[in-house]
């Protein structure tokens, strides 16, 4: 049994502390997942919460045996899109989000043309996923971020690894065409193919 | 080679040799198409992982003492609604019974004593009736049907048992 696992074990008996390592330990994948769903600083905010309040209400029902990262991220993701539902039209924020918020150019940085690009960058990337229907935008921020096997998502979104397959699919397909439309050129925040979210 | 086959390579995000590789990166330079997938591609993969501001698990804190407050006023609530429904239940069913025993004590106690003795004889005669048909009806009934009869009976005890066992079953992680 592993730290990670000693610490499940005493919060699901009722030790608070061992929960808020686990929020501490998690609270950046799942509110990154939040965020890339939800597209607002404050929904996010509020959904992560949401997500670990229902995961300590129901860690009595969390398999030991499997990845507490995928049934958190589960739980998350499920919670995320039945929001999204419940709004029925997507809402861009503009002034609630220092994601959305306009960059200015930091005069002290190296470069300040280039912050105000990466800026206009994150943003292009950050409404890019937001144009996806919700379900493949779970499976594409499961997919990017947290580099989840096709096995896993299908299985923290209760769909079978084939369905996986297809939503993906479609997803790049809709992706690259509406990235053909920007027609903005590509920029790294994050170098590709590193380490993943957690 | 046509557009097809790079475009599926980038779709479904396939492991690529060095030849295909290369193969893929002269198609990106003249298909625009598989030039955007490829860069929305690479624009997922290096966007940023995005960290909550600090001071959540505190907020966190805060929240669970919130919802533990309330939880315990709906189980407290909760609590109190049934037994005061319950009460008033009991009171309504049994306030006429209570009435007649208290108004005519000897009058409710013969139709007690009558009720319990046509109970009693009524299940009397139905065990007798049952007991006479399970004697008679073996003889009449050949092996084949005891076969369907007895594989029937079998197959909706599995059916049940299944039912059971979904039922009972809980999906991980998801139902909150």
């Amino acid at each position: 049994m592993n730290e990670e696992q000693t610490w499940i074990l005493q919060a699901k008996n009722g030790n608070d502390e061992a929960f808020t390592y686990i929020v501490e330990t998690y609270q950046t994948p799942v509110y990154n997942l939040c965020y890339r769903m939800l597209g607002h600083a404050e929904s996010a905010e509020d959904a992560a919460q949401e997500t670990f309040l229902r995961a300590y209400q129901h860690l009595h029902r969390y398999d030991i045996k499997r990845s507490f990262a995928t049934w958190l991220l589960s739980i998350a993701a499920h919670y995320c899109i039945d929001r999204l539902r419940k709004r029925k039209l997507p809402v861009f924020s503009v002034d609630e989000d220092e994601e959305t918020t306009f960059q200015i150019p930091d005069a002290q940085a190296l470069h300040p043309e280039g912050e105000a690009v990466r800026g206009e960058h994150r943003e292009q990337v950050h409404d890019l996923v937001q144009t996806l229907d919700t379900t493949d935008r779970a499976a594409i921020v499961m997919r990017y971020w947290y580099e989840f096997s096709e096995k896993e998502i299908a299985e923290a979104l209760n769909l079978t690894v084939s369905a996986v397959k297809s939503r993906l699919h479609r997803a790049r397909k809709q992706l690259g065409k509406t990235w053909q439309e920007s027609s903005t050129p590509a920029h790294v925040e994050r170098s590709p193919y590193e380490s993943p979210a957690f | 080679m046509n557009h097809r086959p790079f475009e599926d390579w980038l779709l479904d995000d396939q492991l690529l040799n060095p030849a295909q590789k290369r193969e893929l990166d002269t198609h990106l330079r003249t298909c625009n198409a598989c030039s955007a997938i490829a860069e929305s591609n690479l624009a997922l993969r290096s966007a940023r992982v995005v960290g909550p501001a600090p001071g959540f698990a505190a907020r966190f804190q805060e929240r669970l003492v919130v919802a533990r407050r309330a939880q315990r006023r709906r189980t407290l609530l909760g609590t109190l609604f049934f037994s005061l429904g319950g009460l008033l239940l009991m009171a309504l069913f049994t306030g006429p019974i209570l009435i007649s025993v208290v108004g005519s004590p000897a009058e409710w106690i013969s139709t007690m004593v009558r009720s319990l003795l046509f109970i009693y004889t009524t299940t009397m005669a139905v065990a007798e009736a049952g007991s006479v048909i399970f004697r008679v009806l073996p003889g009449f009934m050949p092996p084949f049907v005891w076969l369907v009869l007895i594989s029937t009976l079998s197959g909706l005890g599995l059916l049940w048992s299944v039912s059971i066992w979904r039922l009972m079953r809980r999906p991980q992680g998801v139902q909150a």
